[in-house]
């Protein structure tokens, strides 16, 4: 059986990183295998839970575990394995001036994305057995370039494909005139775009598949609102849809008609406001005691 | 004269020059499509491997999957930029302009 994906996106500062940690800690408190991951480069996971998470995912319970995901050691060994293919295909001169390219490489814009989409799949891969696990994201932009890489993605390698096909169908009517048809090498670029095909193919499938619960954090306030809209419109752009509102940090007796009415189609989630703050695991299961009703639509 | 050797002989000339304009002829025909073809060739290059040239495309990922496989592209990029100044006079050439 897959694992449910769970994504926490929204605004910066409305309660992602506690929103998915209460989460987390829930679902394994069900008690169902939970890994929480979180993806925001500012990481704040070490601070809910009062200790330092990396790569490597940590145990917090038997039943929860909690990974930090390292964007820079992603691009770094990106870069790495790309530069040793090179080396092994290319001229001494080729791959020597290369090599200047690539320290500039590192900073490229979009880098950042396909990293978070490297250590997404890696994650996937390495953590299959688990029953959910729980993205806490990356505000905003990075988060929906992030689901915006496999489309665009696919975009560039169909119309590349398309190029390379009609190059391989000149080149062998010459070689068929000139050299009376004997057969021309075939193109490993064909192969290596028609093989990346597939891989985003599946990706894409991934993020628009009922495994895949977009859950958006809000707060009550018009900036976050806007913003949850804005999100919503972008993603329906590409077909990914809201799974659940997360109305955070609510006061006694708030009235969120307004956001409810805006978002009749997703299920909503009410956390309220924990003036005293939530950091410590105890801390967050008693909250979760309290305010159980706002779990039970996960 | 003998004849049958003359004949046979005349036979071997018709068709060594049977071979070479056909040669020349099968040559002729796909010139223009061999010149496409590098253009092609050159452009796939460009898309891919634009960011080595000053040419912000495509997303830096698919170039970073394709560069190891592209090794002849590259170089063919990497001349044509130092022929860039004057690509009339290479097309003109090609097509067999004076």
């Amino acid at each position: 059986m897959k694992p449910q994906l769970l994504f926490f996106i929204g605004k910066g500062g409305v309660g992602k990183s506690t929103s998915s940690a209460l989460t987390a800690v829930y679902l394994a408190s069900q008690p169902r295998q939970t890994l929480l991951v979180s993806m925001d480069p500012a990481h704040n996971q070490c601070d809910i839970f009062e200790q330092d998470f990396s790569e490597k995912p940590k145990k917090v319970s038997e039943t929860l575990m909690v990974k930090e995901v390292n964007t820079d050691f992603w691009i770094e060994r990106y870069l790495k394995e790309t530069t040793n293919q090179i080396k092994e295909t290319y001229r001494y001169e080729s791959a020597f001036n290369l090599q200047n390219y690539f320290n500039v490489l590192q900073f490229s814009p979009g880098l950042e994305e396909y990293a978070l989409l490297l250590a997404f799949e890696d994650t996937l891969h390495k953590h299959a057995d688990r029953d959910f696990i729980v993205f806490d994201m990356a505000p905003t932009a990075l988060t929906l370039r992030f689901f915006s890489l496999p489309f665009i993605t696919l975009i560039w390698l169909e119309e590349l494909l398309t190029l390379r096909s009609e190059i391989y169908r000149k080149k062998e009517i010459i070689s068929k005139i000139k050299i009376a048809g004997r057969e021309i090498e075939q193109d490993r670029v064909k192969a290596k775009l028609q093989s990346l095909i597939g891989n985003y193919e599946h990706l894409r499938e991934h993020f628009l598949s009922d495994t895949t619960r977009v859950n958006l954090v809000m707060n009550n306030d018009k900036l976050s609102f806007s913003e949850a809209f804005r999100i919503r419109e972008k993603l329906t752009d590409i077909s990914i849809g809201i799974d659940r509102i997360v109305i955070n940090k609510l006061k006694e007796d708030e009235n969120t008609a307004g956001i409810e009415n805006e978002f009749k189609d997703q299920k909503i989630a009410k956390l309220r406001l924990a003036p005293e703050g939530l950091t410590g695991y105890d801390v967050l299961k008693n909250y979760i005691a309290e305010n159980q009703e706002a779990f039970q639509n996960i | 004269m003998p004849i049958k050797p003359f004949l046979k002989w005349l036979k071997t000339q018709i068709v060594e020059a049977f071979k070479i304009s056909d040669a020349v002829m099968r040559g002729k025909a796909v010139e223009t499509i061999e010149h496409e073809v590098a253009e092609l060739d050159n452009i796939f290059g460009i898309l891919v491997l634009g960011a080595f040239i000053g040419i912000p495309s495509p997303p830096i990922h698919i170039t970073m999957e394709l560069l190891p496989l592209m090794n002849k592209e590259f170089d063919i990029m990497l001349d044509k930029v130092l022929t860039a100044h004057d690509p009339l006079g290479h097309l003109f050439s090609v097509l067999g302009i004076d």
